[in-house]
């Protein structure tokens, strides 16, 4: 990306298919932002002691779904999902958070009060208060790495983006409709989190895919016991000869 | 309302000058490349290398927090000396200086280098360095080194080696860009991390098929197409009665198994004698097979051979043979491993069992792939094209670290060799500078002498009780045990045994104790509380079992408080490094590679990096290959030995831009500037091989001359895999008493080579279990690594311990319900060596009999920088508690066999049985606990860290 | 949500003199409508004086909430949008008008009263108005979307004003029952509008399967063209060991006998105790409480255990008050 551009509506995939819950978007995302200029630094409280805390703008959560034997694991990324309808953008008294013409919501840190009002707007814990700084931090969509002209193009992303290995985090352009994130959201169903509140998330989530078919090689009716061993020997050995002799 | 759109300047960064340069990460086995911007010379973002083979651009959570670990108060600041009068394992250190340091241990180790090299137990835990440990233990003399591999997944190397010529473990990698179906075995996060995690969303696009058989669905196994929530210690089971089924349907592949197996390989039938099982051979030694074009038999094989795999015949010289594959027929198509027959066993449904299979089998068959790659195979056949079976499999811990691992990886190998599925388009290909022969050719050291070095390498492959490393009484040479009748192709040791038999002084006591980045007085130890016990025990004089204990790590671990010297070691941003073929390899299957680390980070305390100080050390002593002629050292440090020392002519540690002039890939004479060329080439070396190169190598015949050119392998034979194991058919016949050379004295040694070592792959029920009440205790205790720390290497991590910093043993739901217990309950753990207090959580997706914990998390209170409340202290804990380095019984003369694999010496520390009791109210917190460690000298633990500041 | 007795001393104190204030204002307008028969009286000077203390210290306090406080002036910022903006728009509007009002009457000097009343009162209910929107608005927590919390918010603070004021009218001795009766009948409403609350914060809302997807197939596997099911969701881990913002904030529970204590404080002091010392009013003796002429002395006490009981049930409504993240968490439903 080289220049804000309006009517953008930037946002992430997340690929619930291929997450397998290692935390790099986590901390890639934490040590990016900790010495980023646009929240500074991400407070850890108690690092080494007995309730170690911090400010993380990126969580991954983990759940179960169904039951024993037929139960399935889902690792769970949570971070902004920088909604058109950004409520934490408008109950903001002060004017400190703000949503940009690119679609990126953002705390202004010069301006935050802390009165935490738009993290109890927000339905998916996306912001945290820095007791630091006594301010509101959140994702910034990387808003200091995708227009870094002084990154080559295809680092100019998100850190989590850039670090997930599974490759299960997408950035783009949602507002394009041929964008690698429009593309996946129609070709996989992808959705909203709690769309029923009307917040209209940008970012969207990648159901698991379905179990691909395989068929399955043909059997020879055989009966059980020892004439099944005897014949399947039988037949095992000459159809070696026959292949062999080709 | 729709939000109105501000644009406002964004506050800009003060840093004025912005750098970038390029190392290996350190966190696990993975060896990733990382990508380092350092702003105003400060550390700002660590990231993967884009370009890298490894990695690819990604990067975990372990090297994404490595600003952290640089930062870790924990780290080691100076030689620290235990204080005179104080006991071992209280931290009561003096800080000293180098000097003096080095004058200590060097003075030692020529002690005992002049009357009795044995007396140094030289064991390293998660470096990456074994090629130059290796090296300078055979240089010092001492038999009595290796790494951790023996506690951690030998069996996945070995049996890999002793069957297809590279292995699961990391010799070999799936084919991630065209395998239509992928099976992954017991494996959680592990030696392979990143690539896995590429891999599988390579598959997942590809809409590749992705089953994962393993007791509990977190991790990769949660994206898994398919969950098999298999019995701890059942995959050979499962294995085999895949095995079955396709013997059954005839769907395998003939021609692989004909050409490139030893399935045609004739075998002796004497029972009695000592020819009983082994391959008929020609008087050159070649063995001999059935040719159906000739009529006849032959050692001759070539182009027109068409080698009969089923064939029962007597020679000429009165011998009765029979073809492997009729042994293989024989014993996996009866009913014994017919699904119906291992289902309850494994805890899978037999139609299950029959599904896999087949559609295995379809995909490997009906579904082959076809590459337009022309190649010529060893014995001058030429193929217009490269056909791929694409079933791919990965396997390790899960597999591994049980008494039956072996056997049961060997099971794996057979089906792939079944399915004709191996370095081929879509299954499992070698990295180089595997494939290798069948097994490797190097054998153990057997003997050593005062003042000279070994004549071969500690750790080796035997072929026979020949190569053991035992003396006339069978008494073994190494303190593990290693080879010996105890474990004979312990391949990588026997880590987890050493500081019991030093203590016991079974078979002899030793002087010093050299430990490296090796926890073994906390998770590197089966038995940790007893271990801990056994490094403070003393003589009725009071002086200490094992007289001097030496420890090297960069931070304070809980085995540093044991040391009475303490050397300290750099970060792995502080240093250099070379991770070379001739070690573990971060080959891919398409490019032989190795990478470097280098210095990043100015060093800002004084520690030194222990590859300088073994090179050092090796100076002093004037080892052999250390010392020029004329008495003087031949290296100034590591940096000019990686660069000069060479293996053979041409080859050294490091294989890229080699030559005087830096042009000559992979062999050629040392290039003053190869670190320099390796800093300008993002750290790392990758040569790519042409596509005539890449498949089928074991028989491939360009590459077997590459390789043969380049070192990787001693000539340009095939390498014919081996389906019937002949060592371990030599093995068992000496079991048997009628091997024609040693042979073991104790009835034990004997029922233990007579049983397990058969030449076939077989499923055991676990020794451990075996011995054990299993209606007492009848779950199984498994661990697994977490995905964001490695082993203990991660508390000391300000960012992951807030991810994870206690942990709690994992019930399935019915399972807990049924021992009275509820979710977040504290209960004890039983097995019947040992007893734990721990919390319960309940999950679905864990199979019922199996219970588990995340590996390495319990720490002790005061280690790793850490405060002495912290929860790893006070609510983690850890399993290895429940856990004996000996199994339970013992023999009329009181002796106690390893709790290992009987063939590797692999740790069976999965093997453990255990049952629960929820505590009594008010009984809480972790036990046993160890008290907390005083804090080292200069530990500062801020309150609040605002990183950069 | 984290009960904050910062924010919970704000709604209660201002509650109170906001209501009181408006109260006295409203009947101020109908003795000069010639509605009611009740002139001013100095008690009700005091009264709105002590009332505008309350509403000056309730803000006070609500500052304490902040972690920046130095960038509290900003808060005026976003009233468009913000209903804190907007309350914090009125709190400034309102102080100097009822400030005024109050001063008036203290010196005597009617002239502007009646604008000014007007004024008050509508700034009054524009401030406790946008106070409950600042909750109310808010869709993540179902507890406090919905019109109850508006109307509860307004009936409680008139009723605790009511009660106030009730008090100041007894030093008088002038027994205008019309405050005590509607104070008993503010008191009534508030309380019926509390248990219908109770009620409608024990049912359930959002699950936690909607939550992380699974009517949208975030669930296990399906063979092909099996039909989906409808499956349980449930938390394995939540991603770090110890507390965060977040479950500090939002997801630390109270246990069920503290939450049963204070509603018992809410209902007994908050509503039980003023009912009956009103009672008293009436001339209903009632031991230890009146001898059937209420006794202002006792009915400060009174009015500072209704307050009490009223920090009892604001600091409920933030305790009984489940945001969507806590679904996230682990929370079955909202």
């Amino acid at each position: 990306m080289t220049a804000a551009n309006p009517n953008m509506k930037l946002g992430l995939v997340i690929d619930l298919d291929t997450c397998v819950g290692c935390h790099a978007c986590a901390t890639a995302c934490k040590e990016w932002n900790g010495a980023s200029a646009i929240s500074g630094p991400l407070a850890d409280y108690d690092p080494y002691g007995a309730e170690p805390s911090g400010v993380w703008f990126n969580r991954v959560r983990h759940y179960e779904v169904g039951a024993h034997p037929d139960s399935k694991t889902i690792n769970f990324p949570m971070s902004c999902l920088h909604c058109e309808e950004a409520a934490c953008v408008s109950v903001c008294p002060t004017g400190a958070s703000y949503k940009r013409s690119d679609g990126i919501v953002l705390v202004d840190q010069d301006k935050c009060m802390g009165c935490n009002l738009c993290a109890w707007a927000c339905p998916y814990g996306a912001r945290e208060l820095d007791q630091c700084s006594g301010t509101m931090k959140k994702c910034t969509l990387c808003v200091d790495r995708i227009y870094d002209e002084r990154l080559p193009e295809d680092e100019r992303q998100p850190a989590c983006v850039l670090a997930c290995p599974t490759h299960a985090r997408h950035f783009g352009d949602f507002a394009d409709p041929d964008s690698n994130v429009s593309t996946m959201v129609r070709e996989r169903g992808g959705f909203s989190l709690l769309s029923e509140l009307g917040y209209v998330p940008v970012n969207q989530y990648l159901p698991p895919r379905d179990v691909p078919a395989v068929a399955i090689s043909t059997s020879p009716t055989a009966p059980s016991g020892e004439d099944a061993s005897a014949s399947a020997l039988s037949r095992l050995i000459a159809r070696a000869r026959a292949v062999l002799a080709r | 309302m729709p939000i109105p759109a501000e644009d406002r300047p964004l506050p800009q960064s003060p840093a004025t000058t912005r750098r970038v340069e390029y190392s290996t990460c350190y966190m696990c086995a993975c060896r990733c490349g990382i990508q380092v911007t350092l702003e105003d010379d400060e550390l700002r973002f660590i990231q993967g290398t884009r370009d890298h083979p490894v990695n690819q651009g990604v990067l975990c959570a372990k090297g994404s927090a490595g600003i952290m670990k640089q930062r870790s108060p924990a780290k080691l600041r100076k030689p620290l000396r235990r204080k005179p009068g104080a006991l071992r394992g209280r931290n009561e250190f003096d800080e000293i200086e180098w000097d003096e340091a080095l004058a200590i241990v060097e003075a030692r180790l020529r002690a005992i280098r002049t009357t009795d090299p044995r007396k140094l137990a030289f064991f390293t835990g998660r470096d990456q360095m074994q090629a130059l440990t290796g090296l300078w233990a055979q240089q010092f003399g001492t038999p009595n080194w290796a790494a951790h591999g023996g506690f951690c997944s030998v069996n996945m190397a070995a049996a890999g080696l002793y069957s297809i010529g590279f292995s699961f473990w990391e010799f070999g990698a799936p084919d991630w860009d065209r395998a239509k179906y992928f099976v992954l075995w017991g494996v959680a996060e592990d030696h392979s991390s990143n690539p896995i995690k590429i891999g599988l969303d390579k598959l997942k696009r590809n809409r590749a098929k992705f089953v994962s058989i393993n007791p509990i669905r977190t991790g990769y196994s949660a994206i898994a197409d398919e969950w098999l929530p298999i019995r701890p210690g059942t995959d050979g089971l499962l294995a085999l009665a895949i095995v079955h089924v396709l013997l059954r349907d005839g769907t395998i592949d003939y021609e692989f198994l004909a050409r490139y197996t030893n399935a045609p390989w004739l075998v002796v039938d004497a029972p009695g004698t000592s020819e009983h099982g082994l391959f008929a051979r020609d008087r050159d030694g070649r063995p001999l097979v059935f040719d159906d074009s000739l009529g006849s038999v032959t050692s001759d094989v070539g182009i027109a051979t068409v080698p009969a795999l089923f064939k029962t015949l007597t020679l000429d010289d009165g011998r009765h043979v029979a073809t492997v594959m009729t042994h293989v027929a024989g014993r996996y198509v009866g009913d014994d491993y017919a699904p119906a027959a291992v289902a309850e066993r494994c805890g899978i449904a037999a139609d299950t069992i029959e599904r896999l299979a087949r559609e295995m089998a379809h995909v490997a068959f009906e579904e082959a792939i076809e590459l337009p790659i022309a190649w010529t195979d060893v014995w001058g056949r030429h193929h217009d094209k490269v056909v791929g079976r694409p079933v791919a499999m990965y396997a390790m811990r899960g597999i591994s670290a049980h008494s039956n691992g072996f056997q049961t990886c060997r099971a794996l190998h057979l089906l792939q060799m079944l399915l004709g599925a191996l370095d081929g388009p879509g299954n499992f290909r070698a990295r180089a500078p595997y494939p290798k022969p069948i097994p490797p050719h190097q054998l153990p050291a057997t003997a050593c002498a005062p003042g000279k070095p070994l004549t071969r390498a500690p750790l080796g492959f035997p072929m026979s009780p020949d190569d053991l490393a035992i003396d006339e009484h069978g008494v073994p040479l190494r303190i593990d045990k290693a080879y010996s009748w105890e474990s004979p192709i312990a391949a990588h040791g026997l880590m987890h045994m050493v500081i019991a038999n030093a203590v016991a002084g079974d078979p002899y006591p030793i002087d010093m104790l050299l430990l490296f980045m090796a926890n073994m007085a906390w998770n590197s130890a089966m038995n940790t509380g007893v271990t801990r016990d056994l490094l403070c025990a003393q003589n009725e004089d009071g002086s200490y079992k094992i007289p001097f204990v030496v420890v090297c790590d960069a931070f304070a671990s809980e085995t540093v408080a044991f040391a009475d010297l303490v050397l300290p070691d750099t970060t792995y941003l502080e240093r250099y490094d070379a991770i070379s073929l001739l070690d573990r390899p971060i080959s891919e299957p398409d490019a032989p590679a190795d990478a470097i680390r280098h210095p990043i980070v100015p060093l800002d305390r004084d520690v030194r990096p222990w590859q300088d100080v073994l090179i050092e050390l090796a100076s002093r002593l004037e080892f052999p290959a250390f010392t020029r002629d004329d008495g003087r050292r031949k290296f100034v440090d590591y940096r000019d030995f990686i660069i000069r020392f060479e293996r053979a002519p041409g080859i050294g540690f490091l294989g890229g831009w080699r030559g005087e002039r830096g042009d000559e890939p992979l062999v050629g004479a040392p290039n003053p500037r190869q670190w320099e060329a390796y800093e300008k080439h993002h750290a790392f070396f990758a040569y790519h091989l042409p596509d005539q190169l890449k498949w089928h190598r074991y028989a491939n015949r360009e590459y077997l001359e590459f390789a043969q050119d380049v070192g990787f392998i001693g000539a340009a034979e095939p390498i014919v895999m081996q389906l019937w194991s002949e060592p371990l058919q030599k093995f068992r016949l000496a079991g048997q008493g009628v091997y024609a050379g040693r042979q073991p004295t104790d009835a034990r040694d004997r029922e233990r080579l007579a049983t397990y070592f058969d030449p076939l792959p077989f499923w055991y029920p676990s020794l451990e279990g075996c011995e054990t009440d299993c209606a007492k205790y009848p779950l199984m205790a498994l661990t697994q690594r977490p995905m964001m720390m490695y082993h203990s290497w991660d508390a000391q991590n300000a960012w992951l311990r807030q991810i994870i910093a206690d942990n709690a043993l994992y019930v399935n739901v019915r399972t807990a319900h049924e021992c009275g217990l509820a979710d977040g309950d504290w209960a004890w753990v039983e097995s019947t060596h040992g007893k734990l207090r721990c919390r319960i959580r309940t999950m679905e997706g864990v199979e019922p009999g199996t219970v588990w914990t995340w590996n390495a998390i319990g720490k002790q209170g005061g280690a790793w920088g850490l405060a002495a409340d912290a929860p790893e202290a006070t609510t983690g804990f850890l399993l290895n508690h429940l856990i004996c380095e000996h199994l339970p019984k013992r023999g009329d003369d009181g002796r106690r066999i390893t709790n290992s694999d009987p063939i590797t010496g692999q740790a069976a520390w999965f093997d453990v049985r255990v049952r629960l009791t929820k505590c009594e109210s008010g009984e809480y917190g972790t036990a046993p606990c160890a008290p907390p460690l005083a804090d080292a000298a200069g530990v500062a633990r801020p309150a609040v860290i605002r990183w950069p500041e | 949500m984290k009960p904050a007795l910062s924010v919970i001393l704000f709604s209660v104190l201002s509650g109170a003199g906001l209501g009181a204030l408006a109260l006295m204002a409203l009947a101020d307008l109908a003795w000069r409508a010639g509605v009611v028969e009740a002139p001013w009286s100095p008690a009700l000077t005091s009264a709105a004086a002590i009332a505008l203390v309350l509403v000056i210290a309730g803000l006070c306090a609500s500052t304490l909430h902040l972690a920046n406080p130095r960038n509290a002036w900003r808060s005026l910022a976003r009233w468009r949008s913000s209903w804190l903006s907007r309350e914090a728009l009125a709190a400034l509007a309102f102080i100097p008008v009822a400030g005024a009002y109050v001063a008036l009457h203290a010196s005597g000097s009617p002239s502007w009263t009646q604008a000014l009343a007007g004024a008050t009162v509508l700034l009054a209910w524009a401030m406790l108005y946008c106070t409950a929107m600042i909750y109310a608005s808010l869709k993540p927590v179902r507890q406090w979307h919905t019109a109850r919390v508006p109307v509860a918010f307004f009936l409680l603070g008139h009723a605790s004003g009511a009660l106030l004021i009730a008090c100041a009218i007894a030093t008088e001795r002038t027994a205008t029952n019309g405050w005590m009766v509607a104070a008993v009948l503010l008191f009534v409403l508030a309380l019926i509008a509390k248990i219908e609350y109770w009620r409608f914060v024990g049912a359930s809302g959002i699950t936690l399967e909607t939550a992380i997807g699974v009517p949208h197939g975030v669930a296990p596997p399906r063979r092909e063209h099996a039909r989906p099911r409808s499956v349980a969701a449930r938390l394995l881990d939540v991603g770090h060991s110890k507390g965060t913002f977040l479950t500090d904030e939002f997801v630390n529970t109270q246990s069920h006998s503290t939450l049963r204590a204070m509603r018992a404080a809410a209902l007994i002091a908050g509503f039980g105790i003023p009912l009956l010392w009103l009672a008293s009013s009436f001339g209903i003796p009632l031991p230890g409480l009146g001898d059937g002429r209420p006794d202002w002395r006792v009915g400060a006490m009174v009015w500072l255990a209704c307050m009490l009981g009223l920090t009892a049930e604001r600091w409920l409504f933030f305790a009984e008050a489940r945001h969507t993240v806590r679904l996230y968490h682990g929370d079955r439903t909202t």
